[in-house]
């Protein structure tokens, strides 16, 4: 640490790799914080956990109590114990008694991307509302057709304020915030849909996961999904090395699968639809489907799936060009989107809860996965799949976790209807009267 | 238990003069190294002393070998993690036994090493699962008993760290948390109790402060009435003893002579008899003159005596318990008061001087034990007289101890009568007792006093109808009988304490016994000729019934030892069979050692209860008491391959 600082005292490093490394030195050495809790008043399981993307303050929850509570993470409302354990107390909080709350579960809760007036919210109700966060009232309502699983807004976005909805039903609708109806209408899953994500590098780029283990790619200029993913397809081809770490893995990849003709266009995505994986399918319906389908349906036909069972998570990188899927095979699965295959990481993965969306976190170098494995979180190597660190602190199934980036904190909701605050270890200790006591 | 320890001591002793090459640890780095030589050899004390201590049938740890533990542990970090690692294993397994004392060991280190503690904390939620159980797929293992307790003081220990370093550690607080208000686990709330009971003291304690200072307030307002009362009646028996001294002094003609008769009374003992008649002779006689005043120093003394000592002890003691801001008020009132005590003690004292027959008559400072010993002392001749009577003696007794029979002076024919006289239970019956009355009645019944209703006068209920309605009712009293013990001896020693009417299940008819339980043969005392002459022959007879049933017996006998001599051999080749496929050793010895292992308390104990239930519900009888049903027949006979 402190030769570290020394080094960037005199030049020798770089002012961003100085921040790298110290950010990863913390991250890696996240532990159960014992001078910062937060009081959740909910009382059932959290489902859904977002810091707002603006200022990274304010953590938003939903539980499935129906229950909502936004708090303020980095101002304690509360001290206890003589200053040593900061309390966050809710700055608001909306349940089932208030007029325009949930009836059911809220599956989930997430911001307005640009600004924190604004969040949205999905319930088992078939709702999705939208909050003022300063009046805690409804603005604009959708109903969906069955329960919603998962919501996503675009952070990216600046010509659409489109929020996706995962729901039962077979089609992913996009809400739009700005005219109060369903603009798309996406239909292509053949069960309903667990996770939907949008890409970190394209605003229009939607994927989603659905029950029947497919995960699909959107783009919402055009009709039909533009790829299926394909957990058999893992040949790389001839991409060139965007990391040395991953490199390592292309070549154990490359030699697991030799009997792959090699694809080796890197054309934009809605052309990929009829080679790879896609050009089987066309093979399939070549005939009387053909013709009568439009050429951006095609890929409707595939039947490729990318987990055994349902997606239940998908959590795109901060860089846009890998995404994470998990299964309710218990795997987690690395795909490189820009040729839609699977990368063959094995992560180390015990079991995983199979019946619930999760909610997955990645750190902002890409370094780390957290994923609620049962009742403990698991922080994974992306690259690698090796297990970093086991945070266990939750009595019962974890269902979601966020990762903040400006303090490398982590949140974690489960079951037992805690929401836990991991942080980096504090450097001076406070803890003056937790000595040994022996007396004999 | 401490052989073990020093064996240990003297084993890593050993080890450290001449180092083995034994692997090091790849817990530590470079720093750790220097240590993890010494740390691997003590380990093995610390995991065998833990192995020691948690492999024990007793409630408790044996506190030596804790003790030990402690001192071994507390000496190095990495025999400190050893010790958690071993003791998380040990809570793993499956015997509640095991897992009850390790969380005893864990208590004591948690509560002493913070390094103890930080490691312990990180697995709280396993060794929550593991000692309380909560979890449904992980029950706390046999047996049953145990498994409570160790729950019980799981919760209990939690709660206590949870108080004392909770603060410290966030997954402390979690899994109290947790257990507390999502699982709604009742926690013995130690802290909050102990609060409560100390509340409550202070409470207790304010209040009987409170009415201190209210009596307080009272005594200093009455201080003067209370002198006033006082003085009066200390004057009014000062008066008293004046008249009877006056009255003294008028007859006094034997004291010259006892002058002149001092020298001849030489002997110690004749003169002490002689000042003590003197000193009788100074005290007043009772008679008819100074009756008058004999009655009212006696009253005067009563009073004095019941009301007026007893209340300035009293008002004593509550000047000396009150708490007060100023104390000078009070101290002059304790020490007025303490004066006046002392002036009643001397006033009493002259009292009881002045007159014996005074003393006599309140000998006793409590007038409430003056009534009770006048009716016992006058109820015992009575009891003598009645004992007569000995069909009623039994219940007189007690009824007239109850009895107030105030009158000193029975006359003859009364107490004749008395002796006589049944003695009845009390009933309502008693009420109505020889009236000849007729009842009013009204719609309600019989009419009661305190009616406020319209009284209607023809409305009678005659009087033998009334002593139909009033018959005494008495219940059955068995007349206790004194049913002798068997006493005959008993192979443990002692003697037979069943009591039973006519035989003793287990030792045949109850015959008189002997102190040592021998019988005491005394029939042929009691015996006449003719019974004698008549067992003489039955004696005879019964020898030749014998003689055959022996030569029949002898057979069968001869032919059973043959048998037994068979089954004896071949449980013998048997067991030579057995032993040569174990070790010799192993199955002599663990029919001894099963008696108090760990093994055991897992195996449920075969009580009356199972032994009966096996009985009655084996399959044999079932189907025997099927058998009786006629239903069970005809069943049988439609489907004959069905049970």
């Amino acid at each position: 640490m402190w030769k570290e600082i020394g080094d960037r005292q005199s030049g020798k490093l770089r002012p961003s790799s100085f921040i790298t490394r110290i950010r990863s030195n913390r991250v890696s050495s996240l532990q159960l914080s014992n001078h910062k809790e937060i009081v959740s008043p909910h009382r059932g399981s959290i489902n859904s956990l977002q810091v707002d993307l603006t200022e990274g303050r304010y953590l938003l929850s939903g539980a499935a109590d129906a229950s909502l509570a936004i708090y303020d993470i980095q101002r304690a409302t509360d001290q206890e114990g003589g200053g040593l354990i900061a309390k966050h107390k809710p700055i608001l909080h909306v349940d089932k008694q208030h007029q325009n709350g949930h009836k059911y579960a809220i599956s989930t809760a997430i911001w307005y991307p640009v600004d924190t007036g604004l969040f949205v919210t999905g319930s088992y109700d078939h709702h999705i509302n939208v909050w003022d966060t300063n009046s805690s009232q409804v603005v604009m309502d959708f109903k969906m057709p069955g329960k919603v699983h998962r919501t996503a807004m675009s952070a990216l976005a600046t010509s659409h304020m489109l929020i996706a909805a995962a729901t039962e039903d077979v089609q992913v609708r996009l809400c739009d915030m700005a005219s109060g109806a369903f603009s798309h209408t996406l239909s292509g899953h053949r069960d309903g849909v667990m996770a939907v994500e949008w890409s970190t590098c394209s605003e229009w780029v939607l994927m989603t996961g659905g029950c029947d283990g497919a995960i699909r790619f959107w783009d919402i200029r055009r009709a039909g999904c533009f790829a299926v993913l394909d957990q058999s397809h893992s040949q790389l081809g001839r991409r060139p090395p965007v990391l040395e770490r991953s490199t390592t893995k292309v070549s154990t990849s490359k030699s697991s699968s030799p009997g792959q003709p090699s694809s080796s266009r890197s054309r934009p995505p809605p052309k990929k639809a009829t080679s790879g994986s896609g050009g089987r399918v066309l093979r399939q319906a070549k005939g009387s489907a053909k013709q009568r389908l439009h050429p951006g349906l095609l890929s409707s036909q595939d039947r490729a799936t990318a987990h055994y069972g349902a997606v239940i998570a998908l959590k795109p990188t901060e860089d846009g060009m890998y995404l994470l899927s998990a299964g309710s095979d218990s795997r987690l699965r690395l795909w490189d989107i820009q040729s839609g295959c699977n990368t063959l990481v094995h992560f180390e993965i015990v079991r995983l809860q199979s019946n619930k969306a999760i909610q997955l976190a990645v750190t902002q170098d890409s370094a780390l996965v957290f994923v609620p494995c049962m009742t403990s979180v698991k922080a994974f190597d992306v690259w690698s799949g090796k297990t970093s660190t086991t945070l266990q602190g939750h009595y019962e199934h974890v269902n979601c976790c966020w990762y903040n980036p400006h303090d490398q904190e982590l949140f974690t909701g489960g079951n037992d209807r805690q929401i836990l605050i991991w942080s980096p270890p504090k450097f001076i200790s406070q803890d003056v009267d937790d000595e040994d006591n022996w007396s004999d | 238990m401490n052989f073990v320890f020093t064996a240990g001591i003297f084993d890593w002793k050993i080890k450290k003069r001449n180092p083995s090459k034994r692997p090091k640890l790849k817990t530590g780095g470079p720093a750790m190294e220097w240590e993890a030589d010494d740390g691997k050899e003590a380990a093995a004390v610390v995991v065998g002393l833990i192995e020691k201590a948690t492999n024990s049938t007793k409630p408790d740890l044996d506190p030596r070998i804790l003790k030990s533990i402690k001192s071994v542990v507390r000496h190095s970090d990495l025999e400190l993690r050893l010790a958690v690692e071993n003791l998380m294993s040990l809570m793993k397994r499956d015997h509640s036994q095991v897992r009850y004392l390790t969380l005893t060991i864990i208590n004591e280190l948690f509560m002493r090493s913070k390094l103890f503690r930080s490691l312990i904390v990180e697995n709280l939620d396993q060794l929550l699962t593991l000692s309380v159980g909560f979890r449904r797929n992980q029950p706390l293992p046999a047996p049953p008993a145990i498994a409570s307790k160790l729950r019980l003081k799981a919760i209990e220990f939690l709660e206590r760290w949870n108080t004392t370093f909770g603060i410290h550690y966030r997954q402390l607080r979690l899994g109290y948390d947790y257990l507390k208000n999502t699982l709604r686990f009742q926690f013995p709330n130690l802290q909050a109790n102990a609060a409560r009971v100390q509340q409550e003291r202070r409470e207790r304690e304010l209040r009987t402060k409170e009415i201190l200072l209210k009596k307080y307030e009272l005594l200093k307002s009455n201080l003067p009435s209370i002198k006033d009362e006082v003085k009066s009646i200390v004057d009014e028996i000062k008066e008293c003893l004046d008249i009877l001294q006056s009255s003294k002094e008028e007859n006094l003609p034997l004291s010259p002579i006892d002058e002149e008769d001092f020298e001849e009374f030489r002997s110690i003992e004749l003169r002490r008899i002689r000042d003590n008649s003197l000193k009788e002779a100074d005290k007043v006689q009772e008679n008819s003159e100074n009756k008058v005043v004999f009655d009212a120093l006696r009253e005067l003394y009563k009073v004095l005596v019941t009301k007026h000592i007893v209340a300035v002890q009293e008002s004593i003691s509550v000047l000396i318990r009150v708490e007060l801001s100023d104390n000078r008020l009070r101290d002059s009132m304790l020490k007025e008061f303490i004066d006046i005590r002392n002036q009643l003690k001397t006033i009493k004292n002259k009292c009881e001087e002045a007159g014996c027959a005074l003393s006599i008559a309140t000998d006793e400072e409590d007038i409430w034990e003056e009534g009770t010993s006048k009716t016992f002392d006058i109820s015992k001749p009575v009891i003598t007289q009645s004992k007569q009577s000995e069909d009623l003696s039994n219940k007189r007794n007690n009824s007239l101890k109850t009895n107030k029979v105030c009158d000193t002076d029975l006359d003859p024919l009364k107490s004749k009568l008395m002796g006589e006289a049944p003695v009845m239970k009390w009933g309502s019956f008693l009420d109505n007792w020889g009236s000849n009355r007729e009842f009013m009645a009204n719609q309600r019944g019989l009419e009661v006093e305190g009616h406020w209703g319209r009284v209607d006068h023809d409305a009678v209920i005659p009087a033998n109808k009334i002593a139909e309605l009033n018959i005494q009712a008495t219940v059955y009293e068995e007349e206790h009988k004194e049913i002798q013990q068997c006493r005959a001896p008993l192979k443990k020693g002692g003697l037979c304490p069943r009591r039973d009417l006519k035989n003793c299940p287990f030792h045949g008819p109850i015959v008189a016994r002997d102190e040592q339980g021998i019988p005491v043969n005394d029939s042929l005392e009691n015996l006449s000729t003719e019974e004698l002459v008549k067992q003489a022959v039955n004696n005879v007879r019964n020898r030749d019934k014998e003689a055959i049933k022996k030569r029949e017996y002898d057979k069968k006998e001869m032919k059973r030892a043959k048998l037994a001599k068979v089954r004896g051999h071949n449980e013998a080749v048997l067991r030579d069979a057995a032993i040569a496929s174990t070790s010799g050793s192993s199955f002599i010895g663990e029919v001894e050692r099963e008696k108090e292992s760990l093994a055991k308390m897992l195996k449920k104990k075969v009580s009356v209860k199972d032994r009966l239930g096996r009985r009655l519900l084996s399959r044999k009888a079932t189907a025997r008491h099927m058998n009786l049903g006629e239903d069970h027949a005809k069943y049988r006979e439609a489907f004959p391959n069905q049970w």
